[in-house]
């Protein structure tokens, strides 16, 4: 007998058996490939075949810090789901969140440590081992060191021991700066609380117990700071009270929260603030019975409704019935960020929104703002960096001030507008090490990658900021074993730490005993009645979460002199009104976030809740706009802001001010991987270098453009059909005739069967 | 009783007036427009739990979007009057579903729990169901669709992948609802009890404008908000009769 095996034998019998459906069986067997399943000998404790299990951990994917479970399979995450137990979104999770798995799956991942070894962002990466990688990073630091050069540690924004960690390692190595920068880190809201009421925290908004929500631009169902928190706010608000919570929104362009608002308000951009102080000024003199209403009084004289209706285009009946509704509920709470504080005053805007939540009396109390506790673990003393610092630090860069530049979690040659030139910036350091875990823009110009576990992989703890008012502190456990040849972000510090002789101040194994350690010292602080650290170690990791559950409720004061300075200056757009005619409002995407979603196939996929457009980006404009200027949807159109241009089509949007157009943020990357790569563009390169003056954020609302037909037409990629209703009914009232739901059941035809 | 007469009793059961009343459970879901902000929660969560292809731009140009549930968008008024409504749109679970009457090989059929089920094996892609269906939630798929490595990583085991050629469209987690009734039974043959089965959709949305349960239990929570006077069901006049009940917008 010849020399054929099992398999082989039986391939040939298949074949000649099959006979005439041979043809049709090869074209299966070729899109399927065979597999080769091997069983466990020994399967791993934690899993049997065929059930799932779920691991609590912390998302990563934006700042909120919302709790998560992840169903797993066989050792694979299958599932995200919200932490039912967490306090700030309690089960619930947006759809970035829910994409996070796409981050661990991502076909564009980094799969080891890379070393460039060409000129700068050519395609000149090689692999590199972990121990070279870390080694050669450790002596450029180290020589950076010894010249007593400066070495910058630039991460996204982190909390807990990770940051602890991260500013233990600058700190110790005497010349290194640590710098978070986040693009939608809230600065003009921490520079008001600090200003008005000398606190330098974020607040939680109690929008659950408040029946009348007045937001200043603030998305906050969308992607403002804790978007979940917030929705689940509303949601009870609006139909969980004694009677249905009443929501305005004050905004230049209708964002998703404008859509779920009962009145929508497009006041002039950069001007909501003195719509704020107009109320402030009708609440004290219809209702405000403090001690210092006479301060107030007297701050507030300027800001008539009539004065305060010529600078916002808000006519003066808006704001006195606003008034009127606010001294008539019981709960009314303001708030406000987002585009409001996308200003050159925008510090000052939200220092106003701060005063009528203050005239309220809705201070630490119920169905107002309650001030968060300090974090329980892992208080930073590092303020992420705003745009001025980052724009110090490109400029040290310029002057060769710095060596060695280490990238984590950041992008900022994405996140920056391109008047910054960040990339100028990093050309003129010797030393970039990405730590990143895909090859976006920044990293493209590194030297050296050391590619970092995503956060489903790694270790970490965090306290939600904004949190909910009590001490809540989470744990992040890695849900999977590690899929490539990555390693945490705190290992490699702690690594290269080793190796630069910071053992002693940084003395842990790994991170996940450094995390254990501080949480060991949070158990101690409890004293006998915490029982064991390992039971409480456990109890912690199963439920995800650990904190108290009462809100503190106290008051605050406002100086007087700080009362007596309250104003809100006038906005500063870059570019002038008759070259660049209309303002620019880029916002944060519903699935890109700031940008780091753009890789997602699900998020570009994702229809953009307001327009439904996917995969591309596109230019707001009002019916009106568009008809002076010759534009019809789908028309590509180049804006033109004094800094660059780019060519986007248009949308025409019903909701948005005529002087203004948006651009949502996400799209334009020209890395980080195949679904995000060369596809739409990216308004913040298009921005001025204008700032917030008062917390020296970028204001990305200041920015002047002017807009022309190219005479192209690109249209955007739309799901759906038909954008009005046409008398279909499909979205009733109370109120509006319609047949009642339970009556249905009647009206049905009936089926007649014959009998037999 | 022998296979034949077993399957006369059944045909008999399942063609009687009002037969829809004699489901084991009636499940229905009811939608909250007051509370839905369109934040599309609910579309991840249900591309994620039952493994619904990325069909790529091309695709989504030509119409051949596969996202089950949909949120569908209606302007009202012009500036500065403008508003956007929000409606979230997915298989109605129709109790006298068109989709089903017109399906040569019976491939769409009503389960005994009052579901409007697919069973992908048995269709053969005439897509007659997706013309008929006037809520148009039914997916077809034009192609074998790809997950690039490693992505495939994520598909969930309970949910098969659909091959070209077959229809598709929300089952209401079925394998959620198979579940759950499973773990009953074995607890001591128990009915499932109220919000122990929760679709992906429902379980992520982060207004709690989504509840689902069974309608024939009048305790249950869908069945408190059934009675909401703003209850209404979309194009009713069709008398398509929807397991799916939405809660009018003050």
């Amino acid at each position: 007998m010849p020399n054929v095996d099992r398999r082989q034998f039986l391939k040939l019998v298949g074949a000649g058996g099959v006979g005439a459906g041979a043809g049709f069986m090869l074209a299966e067997s070729a899109r399927h490939p065979v597999e080769h399943l091997i069983p466990y000998p020994v399967p791993p404790e934690e899993y049997s075949a065929g059930i799932a299990t779920w691991y609590n951990s912390v998302c990563g994917m934006c700042p909120a810090g919302c709790g998560i479970t992840v169903r797993t399979r066989e050792g694979r995450p299958k599932k995200i789901e919200g932490n039912p137990l967490h306090p700030v979104n309690e089960g619930r999770l947006c759809a970035l969140g829910q994409a996070g798995l796409q981050v661990l799956y991502n076909p564009d991942r980094l799969t080891g440590p890379l070393q460039q070894l060409g000129e700068r962002g050519s395609s000149g990466f090689v692999d590199a081992t972990w121990r070279g990688g870390l080694d050669a990073a450790a002596e450029r630091i180290d020589a950076a060191r010894n010249a007593g050069n400066r070495v910058v540690f630039l991460s996204g924004g982190v909390r807990g021991h990770l940051a602890a960690l991260l500013e233990t390692f600058t700190r110790e190595l005497g010349s290194g700066q640590f710098l978070q920068y986040e693009f939608a880190h809230p600065h003009a809201l921490h520079a008001a609380n600090r200003r008005l009421f000398g606190i330098d925290r974020l607040p939680y908004y109690d929008i659950a117990n408040a029946d009348y929500v007045l937001s200043f631009g603030a998305d906050f169902l969308n992607n403002w700071l804790s978007p979940v928190n917030y929705s689940l706010g509303f949601g009870r608000s609006r139909q969980e009270g004694e009677h249905r919570g009443r929501f305005v929104q004050v905004e230049a362009r209708m964002s998703l929260s404008g859509a779920a608002a009962d009145e929508w308000i497009p006041a002039r951009p950069g001007t909501e603030g003195v719509l704020a102080l107009a109320l402030a000024q009708q609440l004290v003199a219809n209702a405000y019975a403090g001690d210092d209403a006479d301060a107030w009084r007297a701050a507030l004289q300027d800001y008539t409704p009539e004065r305060s209706a010529d600078i916002t285009d808000v006519p003066v009946e808006t704001i006195e019935h606003l008034a009127s509704a606010l001294v008539d509920a019981g709960h009314a709470l303001a708030i406000g960020g987002g585009s409001a504080a996308a200003h050159t005053n925008g510090a000052d805007t939200l220092l106003a929104v701060n005063a009528l939540n203050y005239l309220l009396g809705n201070v630490g109390r119920r169905g107002g703002m309650v001030f968060n506790p300090d974090p329980a673990i892992g208080a930073s003393d590092t303020e992420p960096a705003s745009y001025r610092a980052m724009e110090q630090l490109a400029a040290d860069a310029r002057a060769g001030a710095i060596s060695v530049l280490v990238v984590s979690n950041a992008n900022p040659l994405f996140n920056l507008p391109a008047a910054a030139d960040f990339a100028g910036a990093i050309a003129a350091i010797p030393t970039v090490i990405s730590l990143s875990s895909f090859m976006d823009e920044t990293t493209a110009l590194a030297d050296l990658v050391l590619p970092s576990h995503t956060y489903l992989e790694s270790w970490g703890d965090d306290a939600p900021d904004p949190g909910v008012g009590f001490t809540v502190g989470a744990v992040s456990q890695p849900v999977v074993s590690p899929l490539f040849d990555t390693r945490a972000t705190g290992d490699i510090v702690l690594e290269l730490g080793r190796r630069l002789g910071l053992g002693e101040a940084m003395p842990w194994p790994s991170f996940e005993e450094c995390v254990k350690d501080g949480w060991r010292q949070l158990h101690a602080a409890g004293g006998e009645a915490a029982g064991d650290f390992d039971t409480f170690w456990r109890d912690v990791l199963r439920s995800g979460v650990w904190g108290t559950d009462t809100r503190a409720e106290s008051g605050v004061a406002v100086p007087d002199e700080v009362i007596a300075d309250i104003a809100v200056p006038e906005p500063q757009f870059a570019g002038s009104e008759s070259d660049y005619p209309f303002v620019l409002q880029p916002y944060l995407s519903t699935g890109f976030y700031d940008g780091r979603g753009a890789n997602l196939p699900w998020m570009q996929e994702l229809p953009d809740p307001m327009t439904s457009v996917v995969y591309g980006s596109w230019l707001e404009m009002n019916p009106e706009t568009a008809r002076e200027l010759g534009l019809r949807d789908g028309d590509l159109a180049r804006v033109t802001s004094g800094n660059g241009a780019v060519e986007v089509p248009v949308v025409v949007y019903p909701a948005i001010r005529p002087d203004v157009v948006a651009m949502p943020i996400g799209q334009g990357h020209a890395g980080l991987g195949r679904y995000a790569e060369n596809r739409g563009a990216n308004p913040i390169e298009l921005l001025a270098p204008s700032v917030d003056t008062r917390s020296g954020a970028l204001a990305t609302g200041a920015t002047r453009v002017s807009v022309a037909g190219t005479g192209r037409r690109a249209e955007a990629v739309k799901i759906g059909g038909e954008s009005r209703e046409l008398g279909r009914n499909i979205i009733q009232r109370t109120g509006t005739s319609g047949s009642a739901g339970h009556s249905a059941r009647l009206n049905s035809i009936p089926i007649v069967v014959e009998s037999s | 009783m022998n296979i034949f007469e077993r399957f006369v009793a059944g045909w008999r059961k399942y063609r009687k007036p009002g037969y829809y009343d004699d489901f084991d459970y009636h499940w229905t879901m009811t939608i909250d427009l007051d509370r839905c902000t369109g934040c599309s929660a609910c579309v991840t969560a249900c591309q994620a739990e039952n493994n619904i292809p990325i069909v790529g731009e091309k695709e989504l140009a030509r119409g051949r979007e596969m996202q089950w549930i949909r949120i569908e968008r209606y302007w009202e008024g012009e500036y500065p009057n403008a508003k956007l409504n929000f409606i979230p749109m997915l298989c109605q679970h129709c109790d006298a579903a068109p989709c089903e009457t017109v399906c040569p090989v019976s491939a769409t059929y009503h389960n005994q729990d009052g579901l409007n089920a697919q069973v992908y094996n048995r269709c053969i892609g005439t897509r007659s169901c997706a013309v008929y269906c006037p809520y148009e939630v039914r997916y077809f798929n034009y192609y074998n669709h790809h997950w690039p490595t490693p992505l495939e990583q994520q598909l969930n085991p309970d949910v098969t992948v659909r091959e070209k050629g077959v229809m598709e469209k929300c089952t209401f987690c079925i394998q959620r609802i198979r579940q759950a009734k499973d773990h009953a039974k074995d607890d001591g043959g128990r009915r499932v009890r109220d919000g122990e089965v929760q679709p992906a959709c429902v379980q992520s949305c982060p207004t709690e404008a989504l509840t689902f349960g069974d309608r024939d239990d009048p305790e249950s929570k869908v069945a408190e908000k059934m009675r909401d006077p703003r209850a209404y069901r979309v194009l009713e006049d069709l008398n398509t009769d929807p397991s799916i009940v939405y809660l009018k917008k003050a």
